[in-house]
């Protein structure tokens, strides 16, 4: 008996699962590959990024391409446009890069295309109409620039990889664009329209037009779901996760959540829907088999920004900014019975994230 | 089971064959276009064997990107069609999605013919043509897209370019013009000549006259005859005839050649067409002027300038839990003297100092706010209000803090500013109660702080550029001076009425740029010794980006911009440190401090007139190269400024913190160079 349990707790050990993610620290210039195993994170490598060693160019985005060869980082800053860098995962050098747009966030790549979308976020400039940069990750050739609206964030391709969807945070729009054509197919107000009272003076009405000018959903991030046509999105102003029937592309639902939910994952099963709270520094998790039952999970500091999940839809993986010289975090949270199970420490203002690969040991 | 086994491996090595001997296929190959050509592709994939399977989608681009380059083939998706716009060899991308979304990809080359040469005109300059001169040929080439491309006399190296291209041929009618087989053409002989081109089959012309070389005596006078390195000797020449009478208006060229006092050294120096030398190294130089067949020589003598002097450290203050960005050091109400450092990518904090003994820096307060970075930190020259920059806010609102500073011991925060800057604030500047504080990289904004409380919006300057870029702005006698990458340095009206302009209408009226592009600080310096009014620019390169297991190489050097004449700023000389690139600088009293990064603070005499290389000229008294072992990287010097201040030379170290030195009046004590400071 004694023989068998030492044996099972040694094969349990040997064919522990590990779990590899990068995360961007934005304040450090620095990217930080995890391995999350038997319950433990730890930070492996703390890669230096950026180009000038005596300015911070923050790291924003990052994604790892569909055969996992290579990751790719958005710089925010530039002179004064920011950068999309490719590594190579064998090693984490650096192999490639191009020029951007104003303050490049969020991205993926489409297993279709094998082209690279990227928001211009261009958090810090004009109210204006900004872009989504596509770029041919062989060559490092941004290959068009595609208008949306003011300040595109949250880029994520649909399964099939044929459409881009991410989110306008100061004209509250969802944007569709066709991953193969280049161009916008379709938009949507997320605006929760108010019904006009025709009976009110046309200086009331005036005032309320001005005001439903200036969004106070401020959407930050889009996923569309795994294998339904729905996509979610996280209502940053407005406190809610939206809900958007892609088909009759129209709301079709909007949650309430905590304060400030800012990026949104769903499992790669389809039975999970996490969200960031950066207004409270937790994590809430909706379960979209169970009539969007939710637990909040208080992250390890505060303003939790970026979400990844494994592969086989066991973990979370969040990062947390922190505040001034704190460190930045990643929190792993299991999926199996929603709790927080390890952190790390990383670089100031842990932002973007991404899933590597799952390894036996 | 094992035949099955073996089949199956057998299958999928097929497949895998199979799936990696597909190639893409198209008439892109080898394309040749004429501009303005539009043209359809035909793409597919073909397997080893030549089997064709159609693309469902194919993507076509130029591999230049998005940019404004990238039109010299422009590609309509809707379409599928490109269309050639501009000459040369150009990479096309064509991605085909097959079946099952499987990407294939591949660059093909272009190439656009260039357009046929219409008209081939030769000029010269202004200058009449005399025996024995060089004769400075101009070719205007126009095409038949009505482009002309104009290559001037010195432009060899963009001639060599294009007539490599091309067919060339240039031929004198007569023996009265000899050209050499670099395409040098000299006058040889009194008389008419034409001189011939024939560029690409298209055949241009020009007579000349050679005139008689009326000179028979130059005389060749100079301002003086021994002087010190990097001093300037004035040449001028009076051609006499052989009546003796002068002549006027005639064209000469200056040259030189010499011979180092130290035979170790060769001598080195640089002579301008104006007649203006300068030499680099201490030697015997031999100057001449040659108009036509007629020289005229003179001797002169460079000796050591001789200006080394003994830079000693006084006292440190030592930051080493985090880097220490930009200071300043100012005096308080009281009378007394202090600065204030900031810190970079760490925890938002700002330290003060009491430095009125510099061999006793104290740090007496600090500032935490929310921030990774303190970039920049300035006080009001009334010592009152210091403003602090922002960068890496949890909010991401940044701006700048307001903190009341009239008791450095006690340092109060009296407001933070946060509107139109929550980009980040890199650098900012005060000047007359107003706050210049950059946005986001792009542009200053103005701000009122004389109700520090109440700070408030007045103005704004931008360049209005797309992509505009900027890093640094300095004010003086109402002139600000925006430091704009390769957009260079703009002078800026904000006060001073040359233009009109004001902090609420500030006017560009001055601008220079440069071609590293990496234009980081200005300083303007009119030099007390020749009155001239100079810009003095500052690269920062950092040419190898981040070395994540070492030290950071730097390079760049100052540029010194001649702005006497506003709308005609020339660049006449450099200071460039071998190996070490600069940061910022301090100009007082004709001596520059200069950090330059890894090579610490260098103390440069730069009276007189400038021209040409100064580090060469032997211009540097001293220097400072502060390091620690308890540094926050051990021993690593990495100056980011210095400020002359009551005599006292004060630094930022990026490891290190502040420091204070001392410019001895005397030479240095040999034994004590290139020794690091031990904090």
């Amino acid at each position: 008996m004694r023989l068998f349990i030492l044996v099972f707790f040694f094969f349990g050990y040997i064919h522990a699962q590990s779990y590899f993610v990068y995360v961007a620290a934005e304040s450090d210039d620095t990217v930080s590959l995890i391995r999350f195993a038997n319950n433990k994170a730890e930070e492996i490598e703390r890669i230096d990024v950026g180009l000038l060693p005596t300015e911070i160019e923050g790291p924003h985005g990052i994604t790892v391409d569909p055969n996992g060869k290579y990751w790719y980082l958005s710089l925010a800053h530039g002179n004064p446009y920011g950068k999309l860098i490719k590594y190579s995962t064998e090693n984490n050098e650096l192999i490639n890069q191009t020029d951007l747009g104003l303050f490049p966030a969020s991205m993926q790549i489409s297993t279709v295309t094998g082209l690279l979308y990227c928001v211009n976020f261009n958090l810090h400039g004009e109210m204006k109409p900004s872009s989504v940069s596509v770029v041919d990750p062989e060559t490092m050739t941004e290959i068009k620039r595609i208008k949306t609206g003011t300040m595109p964030h949250g880029s994520r391709l649909s399964s099939d990889g044929l459409k881009q969807y991410s989110v306008t945070m100061m004209s509250s729009e969802l944007y569709e664009i066709d991953a193969i054509g280049l161009k916008v197919s379709r938009k949507l107000s997320l605006d929760n329209k108010m019904k006009m009272d025709m009976n009110k003076s046309m200086d009331k009405k005036m005032k309320m037009m001005k005001e439903m000018s200036h969004s106070k959903v401020k959407p930050t991030w889009v996923i569309p779901h795994p294998s339904k046509n729905i996509a979610y999105i996280a209502g940053n102003g407005s406190n809610e996760i939206i809900e958007v029937d892609l088909i009759n592309w129209k709301i079709s639902n909007r949650i309430s959540t905590g304060k400030g939910p800012y990026n949104v994952e769903i499992s790669p099963d389809g039975k999970f829907l996490i969200a960031t709270l950066k207004g409270e520094g937790s994590t809430a998790i909706f379960d979209l088999e169970n009539n969007l039952k939710s637990k909040t999970i208080k992250n390890s500091t505060s303003v939790s920004h970026g979400i990844a999940i494994s592969s086989d839809s066991k973990y979370a993986f969040i990062s947390v900014e922190g505040i001034g010289g704190e460190a930045g975090v990643v929190d792993i949270i299991s999926l199996k019975n929603l709790k927080k199970v390890s952190s790390v420490n990383i670089g100031k203002q842990a932002g973007g994230i991404a899933f590597w690969r799952m390894e036996k040991k | 089971m094992k035949k099955i086994f073996f089949t199956s491996l057998l299958i999928c090595f097929i497949i895998k064959l199979n799936a990696q001997d597909k190639a893409i296929v198209s008439d892109l190959d080898g394309l040749t276009l004429n501009i303005g050509d539009t043209y359809i592709p035909s793409t597919y994939v073909s397997d080893a064997n030549g089997v064709k399977s159609d693309c469902q989608n194919i993507i076509y681009y130029n591999k230049k990107g998005v940019f404004s380059s990238a039109n010299s083939i422009s590609v309509d998706s809707q379409n599928g069609t490109i269309k050639a716009n501009e000459p040369g060899n150009h990479e096309v991308v064509a991605i085909c999605i097959g079946d099952g979304g499987k990407r294939h990809s591949k660059t093909f080359e272009v190439f656009v013919n260039y357009p046929k040469i219409k008209k081939v005109e030769l000029k010269l300059d202004n200058n009449l043509v005399y025996e024995g001169n060089y004769i400075p040929l101009i070719y205007e080439i126009t095409d038949e897209l009505d482009v002309k491309r104009v290559i001037d006399y010195w432009s060899t190296d963009i001639a060599s370019k294009y007539f490599s291209n091309i067919s060339f041929s240039l031929k004198a009618q007569n023996d009265k013009i000899n050209i050499d087989k670099s395409n040098n053409i000299l006058a040889v002989r009194v008389g008419v000549s034409t001189i011939e081109a024939n560029i690409d089959g298209v055949t241009g012309s020009i007579d000349v006259k050679i005139l008689k070389n009326p000179t028979s005596k130059i005389e060749l006078v100079s301002n003086n005859d021994n002087v010190k390195t990097g001093d300037v000797i004035q040449f001028n020449t009076i051609a006499y005839d052989k009546k003796g009478k002068i002549l006027n208006d005639l064209p000469v060229n200056f040259s030189f050649t010499g011979k180092s006092f130290d035979k170790s050294n060769t001598a080195s120096g640089l002579i301008l067409q104006d007649g203006r030398f300068v030499g680099d190294v201490a030697g015997k130089y031999i100057i001449s002027a040659r108009i036509g067949n007629i020289t005229s020589s003179k001797v002169v003598n460079i000796f050591e300038r001789d200006v080394k002097r003994e830079v000693k450290t006084i006292g440190t203050g030592l930051v080493n839990d985090k880097h220490t960005s930009d200071f300043w050091v100012f005096e308080g109400v009281d009378g007394n003297d202090y600065a204030v450092t900031g810190t970079w990518g760490a925890d938002g904090t700002s330290y003060f100092w009491d430095v009125t003994s510099p061999s006793n820096i104290k740090k007496i307060d600090s500032v935490q706010v929310d921030a990774r970075t303190v970039n920049d930190v300035k006080v009001s020259a009334d010592g009152k209000i210091c403003i602090i920059s922002r960068e890496g806010a949890s909010n991401r609102k940044n701006g700048i803090i307001i903190i009341d500073v009239s008791n450095p011991y006690d340092v109060k925060i009296i407001s933070e500013y946060t509107k139109n800057l929550t980009g980040g604030v890199h650098n900012v500047f005060i000047y007359e109660d107003h706050v210049y504080a950059l946005s986001n990289g792009q542009k200053y904004y103005i701000i009122n702080i004389e109700d520090p409380k109440n700070p408030y919006e007045v103005g704004m300057f931008e360049i209005g550029k797309e992509g505009q870029s900027i890093h640094d702005v300095w004010i003086e006698d109402g002139i600000a001076y925006s430091s704009n990458w390769r957009d260079g340095v703009y002078l800026v009206d904000i006060g001073n009425g040359i233009v009109g302009g004001s902090t609420s209408k500030p006017i560009a009226f001055g601008n220079y740029t440069y071609d590293s592009g990496a234009n980081h600080a200005a300083f303007p310096f009119k030099s007390k010794s020749t009155g001239k009014f100079y810009t003095v620019l500052g690269d920062e390169i950092f040419p190898n980006g981040v070395n994540p297991n070492g030290l950071n190489e730097t390079a760049g050097f100052l540029h010194f911009v001649d702005f006497s004449d506003l709308n005609n700023p020339k660049e006449v000389a450099r200071y460039e440190l071998p190996g070490h690139g600069s940061h910022n600088y301090w100009i007082e009293d004709d001596i520059l401090y200069v950090a330059m990064y890894s090579g610490g603070v260098r103390v440069v005499d730069i009276s007189g007139d400038l021209l040409g290389d100064l580090y060469k000229q032997g211009r540097e008294i001293g220097y400072i190269l502060p390091s620690s072992p308890k540094g926050y990287i051990a021993n690593a010097t990495m100056v980011w400024g210095a400020q002359l201040y009551k005599g006292h030379v004060f630094y930022s170290d990026f490891n290190t913190g502040i420091g204070a030195a001392k410019v001895a009046k005397v030479k240095p004590d040999n034994s004590k160079t290139n020794q690091h400071l031990v904090d």
